[in-house]
């Protein structure tokens, strides 16, 4: 099932699957912090996402053959769970409008929706983390309902203010700082994402859970929102 | 205790060794582009191998010292003076109070590094010192700056075996792992690939080296977003090579053909755009072994 393949002089690359599969965030995540404790001193450096986990180790320590059948032992004896409905659920706020949604108005005509009932669809999942990347505290959310799935635009931005809501075909995610992308942009939060709050870091776990909740204008102002 | 920054030039931070144990949040490996000056610069000092330098590209940098302080000036020649008078790099010098210390056009390389005795004394951000502008981690160093670090004084004179001083117009030729999905690209592109000489474009910079070339084929179209490694070489879907350096992204969805063994990327950080390359094979063992020899001799323990 799983599959071990060469990434670096110092880094290796687990396969958990080929496809994606809303099980596997959690238990990657859940091997990651498997192989720190087995290994404090030989990970240097994990990085999980969708499928895959590649893990950075200390070559001083130890060579890759030697740390891939260890990795492979480690494989074989882990133990898939497949109920995660105990992860960390999160709520973050937004404010669905025209001044915030810079795609809004172009996506409702798209998919002929009138505003309630698209925030109503993006507001009602139950999203969950599959990777953080891009940039430190993005995290790519799925899977967006196929009503309102589009893809990215053609030219992308070349500044997205930070809180910006996107959606990217089956994914949606929150842009925590200002920066160029090419999402479509349905909303935003008044949250600060960035990393001037050190304690964002770890803001989005793969494997947790996120709801966007919808706020009004006044509220978005009042919790520090800009437009 | 600190210099001031009279002049800011094009491109100058502090980086040290990188931030790891990070990739999980999306932050980038980050850290000097070239591990072998920046590795020589400490070791002059007797520093530990991961203290903090400047990281100076293309030069237009002017500094003074408002106190005694022992440096090494490593990397790239960008005229490198003391006073208005040439300086000597890969060797330790004792700078004094008031010293102007200047970075001017670039002769040979591109990026210089500054290391000062224990290194700098900035911020630690996320396990590194190391600044990122475009993940917003640190800020960028502006005229009229202080660089803070602690004063220090000449014990015995260090220098490096002038045998040793890198020859940055040489050509180069990375050695490449055959890591990722290598074995996916057929042998005919892996021909192709092998066998081209690239050009590096002007598109390069920390986040990664743009080359131009004959583009390769593959054809797979979709991908599942995976962590890419230092050095790992993406064929965008214009079938030209990115290769992925300090500031990369941690996840991306190309497919790769290879990653290039680190210390040929130490040298690519000397190459300027419009410079030539070519790829060869290189087997894990063998970049394993010359890595861990690099390792021990300047005490890195990673």
């Amino acid at each position: 099932m799983h599959k071990i393949i060469l990434a670096g002089e110092h880094s290796l690359l687990i396969y958990f699957g080929h496809k994606i599969d809303p099980n596997l965030p959690k238990n990657i995540a859940n091997f990651a912090q498997q192989l720190i404790t087995k290994f404090p001193n030989l990970i240097i450096d994990l990085t999980p996402s969708y499928t895959s986990l590649l893990v950075s180790y200390n070559l001083n320590l130890s060579t890759h053959q030697q740390f891939a059948n260890q990795l492979e032992q480690c494989l074989n004896t882990f133990k898939y769970k497949s109920d995660y409905a105990s992860s960390a659920l999160l709520s973050m706020p937004v404010y669905y409008g025209f001044e915030t949604g810079l795609d809004l108005e172009r996506l409702l005509t798209e998919k002929q929706l009138d505003l309630n009932a698209f925030i109503d669809i993006h507001s009602s999942v139950e999203y969950l983390v599959y990777a953080i990347g891009f940039s430190p505290v993005f995290a790519f959310l799925g899977e967006v309902d196929s009503r309102i799935r589009t893809p990215r635009l053609a030219t992308p931005r070349i500044k997205i203010p930070a809180g910006s809501v996107g959606i990217a075909q089956s994914q949606t995610a929150i842009y925590p700082t200002d920066s160029s992308g090419g999402w479509n942009i349905i909303g935003r939060t008044p949250i600060d994402l960035s990393l001037n709050n050190p304690s964002n870091i770890d803001k989005f776990k793969t494997g947790d859970r996120v709801k966007f909740h919808p706020i009004s204008k006044d509220e978005y102002i009042k919790r520090g929102g800009k437009l | 205790m600190s210099f001031k920054v009279i002049k800011s030039g094009f491109l100058v931070s502090v980086q040290d060794y990188g931030r790891f144990n990070h990739a999980k949040y999306g932050m980038s490996r980050c850290g000097v582009m070239d591990e072998h000056a920046y590795s020589w610069a400490n070791y002059l000092l007797d520093n530990a191998f991961d203290d903090s330098v400047l990281e100076i590209s293309l030069g237009a940098v002017e500094l003074e010292a408002q106190f005694d302080v022992l440096i090494v000036v490593t990397g790239a020649d960008l005229d490198f003076k003391i006073n208005q008078k040439p300086a000597i790099m890969w060797h330790s010098v004792q700078v004094h109070k008031g010293d102007i210390l200047s970075w001017g056009t670039l002769k040979s390389g591109v990026r210089a590094y500054l290391a000062v005795k224990n290194g700098f004394d900035t911020k630690m951000l996320f396990g590194s010192k190391s600044v990122n502008l475009r993940e917003h981690i640190g800020t960028k160093i502006s005229q009229g700056d202080t660089l803070d670090c602690a004063e220090s004084f000449e014990t015995s004179k260090r220098l490096m075996p002038i045998q040793y001083v890198p020859n940055y117009n040489k050509d180069i030729t990375l050695r490449l792992l055959p890591s990722y999905q290598f074995n996916e690209f057929s042998i005919s592109q892996r021909d192709l690939f092998f066998n081209q000489t690239y050009q590096i474009t002007n598109a390069s910079d920390r986040t990664g080296c743009r080359l131009q070339g004959a583009p390769i084929a593959f054809k797979q179209t979709k991908m599942i977003s995976e962590g890419m490694s230092y050095g790992s070489v993406e064929i965008a879907t214009d079938g030209l090579p990115i290769i992925l350096l300090k500031d990369a992204p941690t996840i991306g969805g190309y497919p790769k053909i290879g990653t290039v063994f680190s210390l040929d990327l130490a040298k690519l950080a000397q190459k300027q755009p419009n410079a030539q390359l070519r790829f060869e094979l290189i087997n894990v063992n063998e970049a394993q072994e010359e890595r861990v020899v690099f390792n021990q001799f300047f005490n890195i323990k990673f």
